[in-house]
C-alpha cells in the first residue's frame, strides 16, 4: 500500500504530468464559457442581443425556407439574411410586415463587386426597426445582365437608392418606376463603381477654344496605367492573425421543412 | 468540361424585358424609329451645327456597331440604356456639348503612316 502510495506521489511530482494536467484544465476552461472581451479598444457587444438575432434568424429560416440561403452574424451582433434574388421581394416585405421584427426603414442599400465569383455583384440591404432597435441586413447577389426586383412598392425610400446601383454597377432593378442615373453626368458610359472600371475614367472634359463650348473626349494616358505590387514580404497586422473571422453562420433547419 | 458547357448554355435566366430574339428585334426597331422621329426637334432644340440627315447618319451608325450581337438580354440592356439617354435627350435635361460628343469633331485621326506617326511621338 505504502509502496503505491509512493509512486502516486512521484508521478504526481514530476513536472511532465503536471504540464499536461494544466494544459487541460486551461482547454476546459475556454472551451466552456465563452471568452468575455476585456480590451478597451475592441467593440464589445451583448451576449443576450446576440441569442435573442441568432434565435429571430433561424426563425426567419424557418418562415421562408425557399428563399433564405444563409444566416449569419457578423461583427459579433450584426445578423445577416442571405436570400436568393428571386426571394427579395417576399423577404423584404416578411420583415417589414411581421408583428415581432417591423423593420419599417430603409436605411440603405449598398453594392459590392466581385469580378472573381459567378454573379459578381451584392445588393445589400439595410433595414432598421424603430420598434425593437434592432438592425438587419438582407444581402443577395446579381451579375450584370440579372435584373432583380425594385423593392419601391415597399420601401419608398428604394427609389433613389436603386437608381444608385443602377448608375455604380449597372443592376437592372425590374419595376422600378423612374430608373435613370443620379450621380453621373449625361453622356457618361460606363459604372464607376465596377472594379473592371478605370481609375482615370474612359473621357475627359475640357472647354474647346475653338467650338466655344465644352468638349468630351476619349482619354489617353501618356503612360500605361502601372500595376504596383504593393504586397510587402513582412507580415502586415500580426496582432490580428488569430481574429475571429467576420462572419459566423448560424445555423439552420433545412430539413424540417 | 464539356457537360459544363452545355450545362452552361442550357441555364435558365431571368428575361430582362424580350423574351426571344424575335421581340428584342421589334423593341430595337421601335428604340430606332423614336430616335428617328425625336432628331429634327434635337437639332432645333440644342442648335447644333449639324443637318437632320448627318444625324440620322450618325444614329444609322450607332445601331449598326451593335449589329453583330446575338444575346437577347445584351440587346435589353443596350435598349434600355438608349431609352433613358433618349428621354434625356428630349427633356433637355444633356446640353450641346453632350449631344456633340456623339459626333467628335475635335478628335485627331490617329496617325497611321510612318511621318505622322514620327510627328507625333508615336511608335
Amino acid at each position: 500500500m505504502a509502496s503505491l502510495l509512493r509512486q502516486v506521489a512521484r508521478t504526481i511530482r514530476s513536472p511532465l504530468i503536471q504540464n499536461q494536467v494544466c494544459a487541460t484544465a486551461v482547454r476546459f476552461k475556454s472551451s466552456s464559457e465563452p471568452q468575455l472581451e476585456t480590451r478597451p479598444t475592441v467593440r464589445k457587444f451583448n451576449p443576450l442581443i446576440r441569442s435573442q438575432l441568432t434565435e429571430f434568424g433561424q426563425y426567419v429560416a424557418e418562415c421562408l425556407p425557399k428563399y433564405v440561403q444563409k444566416i449569419q452574424l457578423t461583427a459579433g451582433d450584426e445578423l445577416e439574411v442571405l436570400v436568393v434574388p428571386e426571394g427579395v421581394l417576399p423577404v423584404l416585405q416578411f420583415l417589414k410586415d411581421h408583428h415581432n421584427a417591423q423593420y419599417a426603414s430603409l436605411v440603405d442599400i449598398a453594392g459590392m463587386d466581385v469580378p472573381s465569383r459567378e454573379c459578381r455583384f451584392e445588393i445589400i440591404y439595410n433595414l432598421l426597426s424603430l420598434r425593437f432597435n434592432s438592425r438587419i441586413r438582407v444581402k443577395t447577389y446579381a451579375d450584370e445582365l440579372t435584373p432583380i426586383d425594385s423593392c419601391n412598392d415597399i420601401f419608398r425610400a428604394a427609389n433613389w437608392y436603386e437608381r444608385e446601383i443602377w448608375d455604380m454597377y449597372g443592376v437592372f432593378f425590374a419595376n422600378h418606376p423612374d430608373l435613370r442615373r443620379i450621380l453621373t453626368d449625361y453622356g457618361f458610359e460606363g459604372h464607376p463603381f465596377r472594379k473592371d472600371f478605370p481609375l482615370s475614367g474612359y473621357v475627359e472634359v475640357r472647354y474647346d477654344d475653338e467650338q466655344k463650348r465644352v468638349v468630351i473626349e476619349p482619354l489617353e494616358l501618356a503612360q500605361e496605367f502601372r500595376k504596383f505590387d504593393l504586397s510587402a514580404p513582412w507580415e502586415q497586422f500580426p496582432n490580428f492573425r488569430n481574429v475571429n473571422p467576420a462572419a459566423e453562420d448560424v445555423p439552420i433547419d433545412k430539413q424540417k421543412k | 468540361m464539356a457537360s459544363q458547357a452545355v450545362r452552361g448554355g442550357a441555364r435558365q435566366v431571368k428575361p430582362l424585358l424580350s423574351l426571344d430574339n424575335e421581340e428584342a428585334r421589334k423593341r430595337a426597331l421601335n428604340l430606332y424609329k423614336a430616335w428617328y422621329r425625336q432628331l429634327p426637334y434635337i437639332v432645333r432644340q440644342y442648335d447644333i451645327p449639324k443637318s437632320v440627315e448627318q444625324c440620322r447618319q450618325r444614329l444609322r451608325e450607332e445601331f449598326k456597331k451593335h449589329e453583330c450581337l446575338t444575346d437577347v438580354r445584351v440587346i435589353d440592356m443596350l435598349i434600355i440604356k438608349g431609352q433613358m439617354e433618349l428621354k434625356e435627350t428630349v427633356h433637355v435635361w444633356k446640353q450641346k456639348g453632350h449631344i456633340m460628343s456623339y459626333f467628335k469633331p475635335t478628335a485627331e485621326p490617329k496617325p497611321t503612316d510612318f511621318l505622322s506617326k514620327f510627328l507625333q511621338g508615336v511608335n
